[in-house]
């Protein structure tokens, strides 16, 4: 669905080489801290931006290729851009309408009603949650084949976050066929919907996992130093120094369980890889 | 474009009230004023600048970046702002001359033929005005576009006037002459001007649609 060879983009200190895959029919994870080069992948994948290298295949056709028709197969959501907040959900109807061929206006009101979200008040006007809720209804309400969505969690709470989640697993539900590239800076919420997770940091993929492999492979150790010292290292992916000793990330859990069950062990989730990928250092 | 037009008309409902004030200060004028040739230059000039406005709207809050993940290319957007641009000026050209036409005979003041001129003389002027200012607010934006405008307009202005200065300095009288030329003459003239006008349109097109494929969001 979509494929990223060595995306290249420079702007002053800053520079981005990143390559992923996006299979039919999976939701794919894009994970990283603020500034790690998430958005400017988006950006430069949907040509906002110019690439200074490498290669971009959408929906089987290269992105000098694609034309405002296959656009037609694509639901974004960006996280700093969306319809002028000078428009109304009622406004935006008819654009839609007259943009996207298999808009589907039923399916559109009922999600609007769904989340009741006012059709006549300005979006600037709206909240955070109802901003973030009407860009993702814009996006799977033209039978997309692919959506990428940027940041949609970002700056939402608990609930409406849930919900936002909720919609996009009755999008993938309603067709085998559709994929979902999603960033965000927290992923705990893209645990439970992601069938693999990159891992982006300084403009470079850190890490690309199954988040089934990440959270079941991969956890904590918590060692002093005698510990550490003694502890078998080939399975520890990067590790990092702490006022008790060291704390080492591995990417087999068992191995450890097996062989130093005097080891404290810690289920490993998303933040916690993020963190040592990133802070740790690289055994 | 459909649905782009449709974005844009929504986005000059929202000026209603500025709509509502230029439409007062026109009644008033047909209504108070001998000289209904005022309207036909205001009406299409300034219903003309909504182009620009949408533009300002499309802009704000980095709203081009997603508006250019939509089904539209650069290019069409960028045809789509100079048929907004026209659309605007040549209807409400249109409804001004009607006005004047309406005013006019119920006054008794000027003949149609004359407020006819006129209004196909203000054409061409229409269209290049539009060919200048559209290119200046896609590459400079709503502030900056505004001040560059101002600049080039001071500056025409200024080789008008230096023109007509160096004329008269010649002992060339161009008023005499424009109103001296026969009707068949004058039909020539504004020809050559709409044709002028329309190149310089199409060139500005070019300008415009190299200024947004280079744009970065």
């Amino acid at each position: 669905m979509l494929k990223i060879e060595h995306l290249k983009k420079h702007y002053g200190n800053f520079s981005l080489d990143c390559s992923l895959e996006v299979q039919q029919g999976c939701v794919t994870g894009l994970v990283g801290q603020n500034g790690a080069g998430k958005s400017t992948t988006f950006k430069a994948v949907l040509g906002l931006v110019s690439a200074d290298g490498g290669s971009v295949t959408v929906l089987g056709k290269d992105l000098q290729n694609f034309t405002p028709e296959d656009r037609e197969d694509l639901g974004i959501v960006l996280s700093d851009s969306g319809f002028s907040g000078y428009l109304t959900a009622r406004d935006i109807i008819p654009v839609l309408k007259n943009m996207y061929r298999h808009f589907d206006y039923q399916f559109f009101l009922e999600q609007i009603q769904k989340f009741q979200l006012p059709l006549d008040k300005r979006i600037k006007d709206f909240s955070t949650g109802m901003k973030n809720k009407l860009k993702v209804i814009v996006a799977i309400s033209h039978n997309a084949k692919l959506l990428m969505l940027d940041e949609p969690t970002a700056g939402l709470d608990v609930i409406a976050r849930d919900e936002l989640l909720e919609m996009l697993r009755e999008f993938m539900e309603q067709d085998e066929e559709r994929s979902i590239l999603i960033s965000s800076h927290i992923s705990s919420d893209l645990e439970t919907l992601c069938d693999d997770i990159y891992m982006i940091d300084n403009g470079q993929v850190v890490l690309h996992e199954d988040t089934d492999v990440l959270l079941g492979s991969y956890a904590l150790l918590k060692v002093n130093k005698e510990q550490y010292r003694k502890l078998d290292k080939q399975f520890i992916v990067c590790s990092k120094k702490e006022s008790y000793g060291y704390s080492c990330l591995t990417n087999q859990k068992q191995y450890y369980i097996e062989n130093y069950p005097a080891i404290a062990i810690e289920k490993g989730a998303i933040d916690e890889v993020i963190t040592m990928m990133i802070r740790g250092q690289k055994s | 474009m459909k649905g782009l037009l449709v974005k844009d008309f929504k986005l000059i409902k929202e000026q209603k009230n500025f709509f509502f004030i230029i439409i007062a200060i026109t009644a008033s004028t047909v209504a108070f004023s001998d000289d209904t040739s005022f309207i036909l230059g205001f009406l299409p000039f300034v219903l003309s600048m909504f182009t620009l406005s949408t533009i300002s709207y499309d802009e704000f809050d980095n709203g081009n970046a997603f508006l250019f993940t939509l089904p539209i290319s650069r290019t069409g957007y960028t045809i789509e702002k100079y048929c907004l641009a026209l659309m605007l000026g040549i209807s409400a050209l249109v409804f001004a001359t009607f006005l004047a036409i309406i005013s006019s005979m119920l006054k008794g003041t000027a003949d149609v033929l004359e407020i006819v001129m006129a209004a196909v003389i203000v054409l061409p002027v229409l269209i290049v005005i539009q060919a200048v200012m559209i290119p200046f607010h896609l590459k400079f934006g709503g502030e900056k576009g505004r001040l560059a405008l101002i600049g080039v307009f001071g500056m025409f202005f200024i080789i008008i006037a230096a023109t007509v200065k160096a004329a008269e300095m010649l002992g060339i009288d161009i008023q005499d002459i424009t109103s001296h030329l026969p009707v068949a003459s004058m039909g020539m003239m504004v020809t050559i001007m709409l044709v002028v006008a329309f190149i310089i349109l199409l060139l500005s097109m070019r300008i415009s649609n190299s200024i947004m494929n280079n744009k970065e969001f």
